[in-house]
């Protein structure tokens, strides 16, 4: 008897919350309506794309251009690459911008990833410690992480299954390596705590260059110490996610964000980034 | 030590200057914080009650599984959630995945068992000889519960201001659900630890100050409730 | 005319243990009902039962005589009656406001629930406490507090569970004195669950000895006292030789 009427109070709550949020959504949906009044609500559209890109802020600068041209909302998701490719296979985004061309193209010839494009590269840069134990420079990477092998000199990685993780991988493989040992440090961490770590450790990192202009104020233990050569670049692509492969898929707005990343005006705005404040573009435009 | 001075002084710039986002930011931080810890204590106090007023089959084992919800780590919940919500999920189709609301169901799991925890403790506590007092002096079913929830006030409001500080404090989950989108899911924990990757220390310590001013205020608020007219 | 209160064939048992047996049995207006009996007899349960807090197992509790359902007393009826435990069981809150709660319950006018617990306050002598914690009260103190509260809803049963035996001596004689004079003058029917013959002798007018959940003699309280019967006799002059009843 008693329970009974606890039941009933209980149950008098919950429909009490739903109702509140019943009317709290009607309410929002109401206001998103009444505030674009002329125009039609915006669609949504999921971008999937690496820390990176987030982290030198140009995604700050070109999104709402973008937002504002296609009346769309544009959610952003930064993951590492692996991560973005991930979600693109299994449809939880529209678009991808991503920077591992070895892995993409696996995505893209599975048919996940279609209307793939070039957008822009920067370059990697090896930086490591002002004392440079292990004595690298110059333009050659392999070399370089050759040497680093052999002095066994402190090397922090990603370990994240990022762009620059896989590119780094990539050059071990390469020199035919297989890195392991006290000396490689695997963080499973963004590229700007990894460049802490390695100025803490004082260790030798690869590094976009975009994220090392933006974070080379904190890091005065550290300086670029190999740089420039072929291997080094950094090339991003933009592709869509197949819509054919899943429900739900907003590919009206995904096709036309793969147009707005290769349109001339676009590839301009990326070149000008970053001018300003370091004096150099961070990242450089590079259509097909 | 620099840096913390740096921090203090940008914290109060951002304030003073009325810089736009860092102030949606935070609106968007005490809203979804607020509206968590309201739902998860219009769930948790009845709850809690029922819980800790009855004795019915099934009852320890429930509280069990409440328990064990106290410790749940905020990144498992963030990742049920985010499995839930998938355009491939159960609920995928209301395409609920990186939106506020995303963040406030993450948060009500992290939050709910602590408030519905710390209400049942404190109701289970109550003697039957106290019931048996309270419904001799007339008390209807209403009275009774109204008079308990008066009485236990000081250990309700500790369950809502622990559940408060949980939702707070909570990063994992809301960057895996909210996905950090700027002008839409971005709130203060996952602003700073953005910040922090970027290496702008500065920038997250200041908004790390605007964070514990907000939780300082709301405890301070709750606090006030709690220990308003307290006679000797 | 029906009695008051009468119970008809009750049983109670819990957990298949008999605790209550009691084939009939009459509360009638104005009467000061002592109940004694050894530590277990049955007494706090027959309490709970006539004051239709508790549900019996079988039989009938008759109100004017009319059947009451059985666990199921109608709000009205339950406000007709208060009752005073052992341990005063206090609200935190100020005595004014524990003394008030019966009214604010009934939902009473406020000036007259605040003239009401003046008087009462007055009457059991605790006026200057009126702001006070009452959690923050003496023993004797409280349990002024806590007759004032019962009482101040003017019941027609007041109920009393062993109010005065967590008292010290002292304590307990003043406050004996003051309550008895106010119930004279209150004529409130008062069923008093006492296992102490002290008490008992000094307050009740009427007396039911209980003892292992059976009503083994009813009668006034003089009488009871200097004629046990077979069943009584033994609980009774065990307490006679500390306390001896004069006549
Ligand atoms: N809910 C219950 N379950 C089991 N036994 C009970 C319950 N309530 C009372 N009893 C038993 O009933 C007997 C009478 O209890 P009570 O009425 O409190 O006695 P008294 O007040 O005379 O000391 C005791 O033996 C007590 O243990
Ligand atoms: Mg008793």
């Amino acid at each position: 008897m008693l329970k009974n009427r606890y039941l009933a109070f209980l149950f008098a709550m919950m429909l009490l919350v739903l109702a509140a949020c019943g009317n709290a959504g009607t309410k929002d949906s109401a206001e998103k309506v009444k505030k674009e009044e002329p125009k039609a609500a915006p669609t949504e559209m999921i971008l999937a794309t690496t820390t990176s890109t987030q982290d030198s802020g140009l995604l700050d600068v070109i999104i709402p251009m973008f937002e504002k041209e296609n009346n769309v909302k544009v959610k952003t998701i930064a993951v590492g690459t692996g991560q973005a490719l991930e979600m693109g296979t299994k449809g939880e985004a529209d678009a991808l911008l991503v920077h591992a061309p070895a892995a993409e193209k696996a995505v893209v010839d599975a048919g996940d990833g279609i209307n793939y494009k070039r957008v822009m590269y920067n370059d990697f840069i090896l930086v490591g410690p002002k004392e440079n134990p292990a004595g690298v420079s110059g333009d050659d990477i392999m070399a370089a992480f050759k040497k680093l092998a052999d002095s066994k000199a402190t090397f922090v990685s990603r370990g994240d299954d990022s762009g620059t993780h896989k590119k780094e991988l990539g050059i071990w493989e390469m020199d035919n390596i297989k890195p392991a040992g006290e000396w490689y440090v695997s963080t499973g961490q963004g590229m700007g705590q990894t460049l802490q770590v390695a100025a803490e450790k004082k260790g030798y990192v690869l590094t976009d260059r975009a994220t090392w202009l933006a974070q080379e104020k904190n890091l005065n233990t550290l300086q670029i110490v190999v740089e420039g050569g072929k291997d080094l670049m950094n090339i991003y692509h933009v592709m869509q996610v197949n819509p054919e492969k899943h429900d739900k898929i907003n590919s009206k707005d995904a096709e036309k964000f793969v147009e707005f990343m290769v349109d001339p005006k676009t590839q301009d705005v990326i070149e000008q980034f970053g001018k300003k404040e370091y004096g150099q573009s961070l990242f450089k435009k590079y259509t097909e | 030590m620099d840096l913390l001075i740096d921090g203090l002084k940008k914290a109060i710039d951002m304030i003073l200057s009325g810089d736009q986002e860092v102030f949606a930011i935070t609106w968007l931080t005490l809203k979804v914080c607020l509206i968590s810890i309201l739902i998860s204590t219009l769930i948790g106090l009845p709850l809690g009650i029922f819980l800790g007023l009855t004795r019915f089959k099934g009852r320890r084992l429930l509280l069990m599984f409440i328990n064990i919800g106290l410790g749940l780590p905020p990144v498992v919940a963030g990742l049920w959630i985010t499995m839930l919500l998938w355009r491939s999920g159960p609920l995928g189709g209301l395409t609920l995945l990186y939106s506020p609301t995303a963040i406030v169901m993450a948060q009500i799991l992290v939050s709910l068992p602590i408030v519905t925890s710390l209400t049942c403790t404190a109701f289970q506590q109550i003697s039957e000889k106290m019931l048996l007092q309270i419904k001799a002096l007339g008390a209807t079913k209403v009275q009774t519960l109204w008079l308990l929830i008066k009485q236990l006030k000081i250990a309700i409001l500790a369950a809502i201001m622990a559940g408060f500080g949980r939702v707070i404090a909570e990063v994992g989950a809301a960057m895996m659900v909210g996905g950090n989108i700027q002008g839409d899911t971005r709130i203060l924990t996952t602003t700073i630890v953005m910040e922090v990757s970027k290496g702008n220390f500065d920038i997250a310590l200041a908004l790390s100050f605007i964070l514990l001013s907000v939780a300082l205020l709301i405890t301070a608020a709750l606090t006030f409730l709690q220990q308003r007219k307290r006679i000797s | 005319m029906s009695p008051l209160l009468e119970l008809k064939k009750l049983t109670y048992q819990a957990q298949r243990k008999m605790i209550l047996d009691i084939p009939e049995f009459q509360i009638e207006t104005g009467e000061f009902l002592g109940i004694m009996g050894p530590n277990g007899a049955g007494k706090s349960t027959l309490l709970k039962v006539l004051a239709f807090l508790d549900q019996q197992t079988s039989g009938e509790v008759l109100y004017r005589g009319q059947a009451i359902p059985n666990g199921n007393a109608p709000l009205e009826l339950r406000r007709k009656f208060s009752i005073a435990l052992q341990q005063s069981l206090l609200l935190d809150g100020t005595v004014f406001d524990n003394i008030a709660i019966g009214l604010t319950l009934r939902k009473v006018p406020k000036s007259i629930i605040k003239e009401k617990v003046e008087q009462w306050m007055e009457l059991f002598a605790v006026s200057h406490l009126a702001k006070k914690n009452a959690l923050y009260l003496s023993g004797g103190e409280a349990q002024r507090v806590n007759l004032a509260r019962a009482m101040i809803v003017e019941p027609e049963i007041l109920f009393l569970d062993e109010p005065f035996s967590a008292l010290d001596f002292p304590t307990k004689i003043r406050l004996m004195e003051d309550f008895k004079g106010i119930i004279e003058e209150a004529q409130t029917t008062t069923v008093f669950v006492s296992h102490d013959l002290m008490e008992i002798h000094f307050l009740t007018t009427k007396l039911a000895i209980i003892v292992n959940g059976e009503i083994k003699q009813v009668g006034p309280t003089p009488r009871v006292l200097e004629h046990p019967n077979s069943s009584t006799v033994s609980f009774l002059n065990e307490w006679k030789k500390f306390y001896p009843v004069a006549r």
